[in-house]
């Protein structure tokens, strides 16, 4: 009962948020520089081309209706028409999501893979040259930008070792799983980074706990201490810093994208953005937005149903 | 003017396959190309493709009534076996070639001929039906096609070879599901669309942003040189990778056959690569900057560059060898006319156009009685590296005439906005002609009523008089008289910086043969062929 | 960094002084040192670097490193030592800029709405939510693409979205520590809001602000560069790492030093500041 009542606290929350995201990308659109109107004729467009097109667009009708329509349109699904991709906007965005969903997962899987093991050792090792070496390596991969990291692995991997393809995303899973290895380990590499660091304090927190000490004082088999008390807290401490580095994630998708010629809404984004397709850049920020709302939603879901405590804020 | 009337045919296959030459002993048929693009095409249509990237790649899905011989300086047949101009240059005659196909295997007709043109010079769909004014009707008799025009048009038959009014089947568009043109057209060449083509290839796949796919036409009427239908290969396939460095890789990669644009930087080292043929093809592209030619500028203060005098000596004091040296690495030449590059039909070789020479500009900014450290602004586009490097030299060039040259890094909207309103002092710029004829390109650059001679709000009386005659002119010696005079008045007044002409760099790896690029920019596969 | 404290903790009972303490540790010793030469080449770049950063010279384009360039000569033939350590005035300066802004601001509005509350807090709730759904950087591109690239506008676009985060982390501090005696005996004492929100709120509650600062401009650094790499930060001639690095990119099989020194810059200023903030965590950890 209480979960369903929380869940339902949660979604009406979200409203008055959405307006107010819907706001700030109607307001970001109508503040580019340069025409629309002119972006979308170019150069080569008479006056009274642009006039017509500024017509058709209802860019002439006074800002509040402009907003009234922008929200209406979105809420039955109608993001408009990419200027350039020359298609509805939805669908543009729909048909480049999957890649970048794909991404995404993949890098969430090799970031636990790699921080979980690590933070382990590093935990279990602390203040030992492994926590040490482990941590420095992990500081300096924080410290790289995601472009600089994608062209390294680009450069030595793909184009002189040839152990990967340099672009493209494939066909079948395995085949996408193949090409867009060097990418997710990109964005993998930032997001570990962070992911082992908390990892590695919540598992300390535990083995310093006074009920575990007093489990070991007791003679408990350590194994069991670890399953039981280290696992759950370690999951749900990766599940709220996943949940919570999704904007990051999505940022790293972004850059990453551009890096490795994958084509997914993050390229799409920057493609729009010079282009001055601005019913596309406000679809796809309306998209970012919802997935991160999304992702939220569930990451605050799951904490609350595996720690019910939490619930209380 | 007498009736030009030519049979063409065989000539023209023979002037195609000199492409093909050293692969002459046997062509190997089969195999699949991939192509690293900069950018994507949007939609391929004839009528709605308005950019480079659609523009370029109609002629291989639909063929035209004409097309350009191979050295661009005369026209030949293409769908149409041959033409004929009537007497008073008002009407134009054509006939189909025999048994020429869709991809279906359905025949191409006079109706497709007819239904095509119509919609090419609908103002109401394309934005290039302008180019098509002059005609007043087209009509079919089966396969003998009439052309009535209001006027004698000297640019018409050029238009029959130009991507705008290519043949599609009426069929396929009435079949189309959609209500207007626009979604018809939207269906045909969707995703999974039917993909019908009258050219070499049709679209097989179309993921948008993504990759495309062209499939061999097996109607297609021209022979190769084994005697059997082209294209050679069985297909095209695109990738859109926009980073420059990302494509070069994925050539040296080995994971495509042919990357285009090729940043200039990097010609002098592919060219190395024994494995890549690194080819540099002729093009009509100028890069230049309109000079804002007004009494006052925008914000109503004096304009320096109103005087030509200070405007002739920007152009003395600019170093082009030295600018194509920094931006292009040598891959590049002057412009040595005014109004158009050297590979467009009617261009006058003036050159050395505005050679570098110092004193003389000097001279010219004392004559005009300019202060010394007067600030001109120079706007670039915002993120191009070409834009920077020219900024940073034309600085250090202006500086000992007197001009302080200062940066203004707009969008290339913005920079669109500020050409129409006349908000600029000097910005960067650059043209590829659509059209096989001068009239497009000067028509940009100089004629006042198009688009205020490119912005720089230059209006010459007499520059327009001579273009408004050489747009009726079918005398074609007479029309080339009007165009030397054009080109002679316009590049005295010097309302642009001239700076260069940039060649496509097309990088090709070894085992591909018969790629092109034409001068226009157009991507030609029919006579590709891959050693496998 | 948290066992070293804990060893410390097992110390004297009389306190060391904070900075002896932080002369102990490695991590951030080694941080502050990045950081004071980083911020000498910053106010200072003429000095150490040997050549004029926007000076083209043909007859020089693209060497190896040699005595004469160190990091060779780019494109251009301009001296890529000499652009590097320009850089590090527009980059530490990003470090600055970019953040200062949004950490006042943050700390302003976060403790007024974490004082009174009510009406306010609410609607700022509803802010912070809207903006934390969109990811950072596409904010922050977003923004940029309505102002423009550039440096002053990306400043503006970090600072518009970054302030929330500040905000959000006093209204946290503010809220937890009026809970403590000194708030409300401020409050029975009849001191005025202004005076109990910055004389006594304020200060103790702005630790764990300035250790996200540290953490903030390293990633200013990291999210100035990567927009300069896409072409909406700094503006190329102007030298700046993630536009050199971009610069250099085509050429990364074939004059590798021009990417791979600025790439070095970045990731050393940015390991310099984060090891500062995990030292200043540590020494300012209240400790029970």
């Amino acid at each position: 009962m209480a979960g369903i009542q929380y869940t339902l606290n949660r979604l009406v929350l979200m409203i008055p948020t959405f307006l107010l995201v819907m706001i700030i990308i109607f307001l970001l659109v109508r503040l580019l520089p340069g025409d629309p109107a002119i972006a979308i004729a170019g150069d080569k467009a008479s006056d009274a081309d642009i006039a017509a097109i500024r017509e058709k667009l209802g860019l002439n009708a006074p800002l509040l209706a402009q907003f009234w329509y922008f929200l209406t349109n979105t809420l039955q699904g109608d993001l408009g028409r990419s200027i350039l991709l020359r298609a509805p906007v939805l669908d543009v965005i729909l048909a480049r999501l999957p890649t970048t969903i794909f991404l995404a997962v993949y890098a969430i899987s090799l970031s636990i893979l790699i921080a979980g093991p690590l933070a382990f050792l590093a935990a279990v090792n602390r203040g030992r040259w492994q926590d040490n070496l482990i941590r420095a390596v992990f500081q300096v991969g924080l410290s790289m930008p995601v472009f600089y990291i994608g062209l390294i692995l680009l450069t030595f991997l793909a184009a002189q070792l040839r152990l990967f393809p340099v672009g493209g995303y494939g066909e079948t899973f395995w085949d996408r799983m193949y090409h867009l290895f060097l990418p997710a380990v990109t964005v993998a590499l930032y997001t570990s980074a962070i992911l082992m660091r908390n990892l590695r304090a919540a598992i300390i927190e535990v083995l310093d706990a006074e009920y575990v000490q007093f489990a070991r004082a007791k003679g408990l088999p350590s194994r069991l201490i670890l399953g039981r008390h280290v696992l759950k807290n370690a999951l749900i401490s990766t599940v709220t810093l996943l949940g919570l580095s999704i904007g990051q994630l999505m940022s790293g998708t972004l850059v990453t994208e551009t890096v490795f010629a994958v084509p997914g809404v993050g390229r799409l984004m920057l493609e729009a953005i010079f282009a001055r397709d601005y019913p596309l850049i406000q679809g796809l920020t309306l998209t970012f937005a919802v997935l991160v709302s999304l992702v939220f939603l569930m990451t605050d879901l799951f904490q609350s149903w595996l720690d019910p405590r939490m619930r209380l804020s | 003017m007498k009736a030009a009337a030519l049979a063409v045919g065989l000539a023209m296959s023979t002037a195609l396959g000199a492409f093909t030459i050293g692969t002459a002993d046997a062509v190997e048929r089969g195999g699949t190309l991939n192509f690293a693009r900069y950018d994507g095409s949007k939609l391929v249509d004839p009528i709605y493709a308005d950019r480079n990237p659609d523009i370029w790649m109609v002629g291989s899905l639909f063929s035209t009534l004409l097309e350009p011989t191979a050295d661009g300086t005369d026209l030949v047949g293409s769908l149409a076996e041959s033409y004929e101009v009537s007497a008073d240059g008002k009407t134009v005659s054509l006939v189909l070639r025999d048994g020429v196909k869709f991809s279906d295997g359905s025949p191409v007709t006079g109706e497709d001929v007819v239904f095509s043109l119509d919609r090419a010079r609908n103002p109401d769909l394309g934005p290039w039906a302008g180019l098509l004014s002059a005609i007043s009707s087209v009509s079919a008799d089966s396969g003998n096609i009439t052309i009535s025009l209001e006027n004698p048009d000297p640019a018409l038959l050029s238009m029959l070879a130009t991507f705008n009014t290519a043949i599609v089947s009426k069929k396929a568009f009435e079949a189309a599901p959609g209500a207007t043109d626009q979604e018809k057209s939207a269906a045909l060449f969707a995703k999974g669309g039917p993909g019908l083509g009258s050219g070499p290839f049709y679209l097989s796949g179309f993921e948008q942003g993504a990759s495309m796919a062209f499939t061999a036409n097996p109607h297609y009427w021209k022979q190769g040189e084994d005697g059997k239908p082209l294209p050679y290969i069985d297909g095209v396939n695109f990738q859109i990778i926009p980073d420059d460095a990302t494509r070069v890789l994925k050539l040296t990669a080995g994971e495509v056959d042919i990357a285009e644009f090729i940043p200039f930087s990097r010609v002098a080292e592919l060219d190395a690569d024994p494995s890549i043929n690194m080819n540099l093809f002729p093009s009509t592209r100028i890069i230049y900057s309109p000079i804002n030619t007004r009494e006052k500028r925008a914000d109503g203060s004096p304009n320096p560059l109103a005087d030509k005098r200070v405007r002739q000596a920007i152009n003395y004091a600019t170093n082009k060898e030295a600018l194509i040296g920094l931006v292009l690495q040598g891959a590049g030449k002057p412009m040595s006319s005014p109004v158009m590059s050297s590979a467009t039909r009617l261009a006058v070789d003036m050159s050395p156009l505005y050679g570098y020479d110092l004193e003389k500009a000097k001279a010219l900014v004392a004559e005009a009685g300019l202060e010394p450290g007067t600030e001109v602004t120079l706007t670039t586009l915002a993120g191009s590296a070409d834009d920077a490097t020219i900024f940073a030299a034309l600085q250090q060039m202006w500086q000992p005439i007197g001009i302080n040259l200062v940066a203004e890094q707009v969008d290339g909207a913005t920079r669109g906005a500020k050409n129409r309103s006349g908000e600029f002092d000097i910005h960067t710029y650059g043209w590829v002609d659509d059209v096989n004829d001068p009239s497009q390109v000067t028509g940009w650059l100089g004629y006042y009523p198009t688009r205020k001679a490119v912005g720089t709000g230059w209006n010459n009386a007499d520059f327009n008089t001579l273009y408004e005659a050489s747009s009726t002119e079918m005398d074609s010696e007479k029309r080339a008289d009007q165009y030397k005079q054009m080109q002679e008045i316009y590049a005295e007044a010097a309302p642009l910086l001239f700076m260069y002409e940039t060649p496509f760099a097309v990088a090709v790896s070894g085992k591909v043969d018969g790629y092109l690029q034409t001068p226009l920019g157009n991507n030609v596969f029919e006579n590709v062929s891959l050693d496998r | 960094m948290s066992e070293l404290s804990l060893s410390q903790d097992a110390a004297p009972a009389q306190k060391p002084s904070r900075i002896r303490m932080a002369l102990r540790k490695p991590g951030f010793m080694v941080g502050a040192t990045i950081i004071g030469i980083s911020t000498i080449l910053a106010l200072f770049p003429g000095v150490f670097a040997p050549y004029d950063p926007n000076f083209i010279d043909y007859t020089a384009v693209r060497q190896p490193p040699s005595w004469l360039h160190p990091f060779g000569t780019d494109l251009l033939g301009r001296d890529s030592f000499s652009r590097v350590i320009w850089a590090y005035s527009v980059n530490m300066q990003m470090a600055v800029l970019a953040t200062i802004f949004a950490l006042i601001i943050g700390v302003v509005i976060g403790a007024l709405v974490g004082y009174y509350r009510g009406i306010a807090d609410m609607i700022f709730g509803r802010v912070v939510d809207a903006i934390i759904t969109f990811p950072f950087l596409v904010l922050v591109i977003a923004v940029v693409a309505v102002l423009g690239p550039g440096l002053v506008n990306m400043y503006i676009a970090i600072t518009l979205v970054g302030w929330v985060y500040y905000a959000r982390l006093m209204r946290a501090e503010v809220i937890s520590q009026m809970g403590n005696d000194y708030a409300s005996a401020g409050i029975v004492m009849g001191y005025s809001d202004l005076r109990i929100i910055f004389r006594h709120l304020l200060p103790n509650a702005i630790t764990p602000i300035v250790v996200y600062w540290m953490t903030d401009m390293a990633l200013a650094i990291l999210l100035g560069s990567s927009l300069g790499y896409l072409g909406l930060g700094a503006q190329p001639p102007q030298a700046e790492w993630g536009v050199l690095i971009a610069e250099g990119r085509n050429f990364i099989t074939t004059a590798w030093w021009l990417s791979l020194m600025p790439g070095i810059a970045i990731v050393l200023t940015g390991l310099g500041f984060s090891l500062i903030g995990d030292g200043i965590a540590d020494l300012l950890r209240p400790r029970g």
